[in-house]
């Protein structure tokens, strides 16, 4: 696993009057733990660390909806740069699919995939998943066999661990937020 | 002495009609493109690509102005953002946070879900008639709401007229569409599309999430 940047448990996190914050999520909100341009910085850094572990072969980035969207947006944006402006550029597709989670009767998890591509087109592919958040894992351990199947080369997870804002959200609020107010793993 | 950086060129205006803005940026048939050495691409499409028709840059000061006239037009405060992918991923994302943007900075703020619709409308360059769900294509969140549906491109209109149709059986308050290059070759397609980044003549374009069978979304 690559390095990841680890917030401590009793971190306090910035005032939000040192931020811009929606008027409407001020009395909702704590403190700022992440802020947006942070994000963007280590996004910048997990692009490299992809195109250094994945670039040798046609990557399809796999976007999970909803949460993932606005990091994989942000994170493609930077591997594109990257691809840009070397020698070497690694073809790049993409892919977006919603997961539904369920229990079957031996209660281990079974994830379905719902749109996205033919699972097929991922054969022989270095296959990125960018997820919004890894809770337990089950589901992506769930998720990561099921596309096994399809014979990959590789397959990595980006897991965008922010509880709320920055695409995710608490009950569809609070997704149009740039900065995240939760803890953070990383790829 | 130093200067501040300046960010956008302006030239002393000529009489603009207002209908005209609603064109948006109006690309001429002739319109060659940039030459590909000006710009930075993706090396394995060196042979593939013809020039740089849009560039990047100018996509996004175009889709900043479109997001204030969404800010302007939407009454409520809340809105669903209807997004079309796979092509409308990047626009839907960028138009998205600069009315983000706008909000921070402003005493009005529009508050936006995302929501996704899977459309396949084109075989390699023809675009097809039918409207072909992919993936769920229960829209009832929609009920009730405003609603901007977001596309990529709209070239005869028929995908997105039936789309439209789609969208209003789940009873919506509002609708209104934003496309970010609209095609010159009906009238139909520039009358469904409310904000209009860029009005293009007939070419195939791809880049900016916008793909040839799955090729070049990749491109800015």
């Amino acid at each position: 696993m690559a390095s990841y940047l680890q917030i401590p448990d009793d971190e306090k996190g910035h005032d939000l009057d040192l931020f811009c914050v929606p008027r409407h999520y001020e009395n909702d909100l704590d403190k700022v733990i992440i802020p947006h341009g942070f994000i963007m910085d280590r996004t910048e850094r997990l692009a490299r660390d992809i195109i250094q572990d994945m670039g040798g072969h046609h990557i399809v980035a796999l976007c999970v909806l909803k949460g993932g969207y606005k990091f994989f947006a942000d994170l493609l944006d930077y591997i594109k740069v990257l691809n840009h402006n070397s020698d070497k550029s690694v073809p790049l597709t993409v892919d977006f699919i919603r997961i539904k989670s369920y229990c079957n009767d031996k209660s281990t998890n079974s994830v379905k995939v719902i749109g996205g591509d033919e699972l097929s087109n991922l054969s022989g592919k270095n296959v990125l998943i960018v997820e919004d958040i890894v809770e337990t894992g089950r589901t992506m351990q769930a998720l990561l066999s099921l596309l096994s199947k399809c014979n990959p080369k590789m397959i990595k997870v980006v897991p965008d661990a922010f509880l709320v804002g920055y695409a995710l959200d608490h009950n569809e609020y609070f997704r149009d937020l740039s900065v995240s107010v939760g803890k953070s793993h990383s790829y | 002495v130093n200067k501040p950086a300046v960010q956008t060129v302006f030239i002393m205006s000529a009489q603009v009609k207002d209908g005209d803005m609603k064109r948006g940026i109006v690309i001429k048939d002739d319109w060659p493109g940039y030459s590909l050495d000006l710009f930075t691409y993706p090396e394995h499409y060196h042979h593939d690509i013809e020039n740089v028709y849009i560039p990047h840059g100018i996509i996004m000061d175009r889709i900043e102005r479109l997001a204030r006239y969404v800010m302007d037009d939407f009454e409520d405060s809340k809105i669903v953002v209807l997004c079309v992918l796979k092509g409308g991923y990047k626009f839907c994302s960028d138009l998205v946070e600069f009315i983000k943007i706008l909000g921070r900075s402003s005493n009005r703020y529009l508050e936006t879900r995302v929501e996704f619709i899977r459309l396949k409308s084109y075989l390699n360059d023809q675009s097809t008639e039918d409207l072909h769900i992919i993936g769920s294509s229960d829209l009832s969140f929609l009920r009730g709401k405003s609603v901007l549906v977001v596309e990529a491109i709209v070239d005869t209109g028929k995908t997105m007229m039936a789309l439209l149709k789609h969208v209003e059986t789940f009873g919506p308050k509002m609708v209104k569409v934003a496309g970010l290059l609209v095609k010159r070759v009906s009238n139909m397609a520039g009358s469904l599309t409310d904000y209009v980044g860029f009005e293009i003549p007939n070419r195939f374009v791809v880049g900016y999430a916008l793909d040839y069978n799955e090729y070049f979304r990749d491109l800015n």
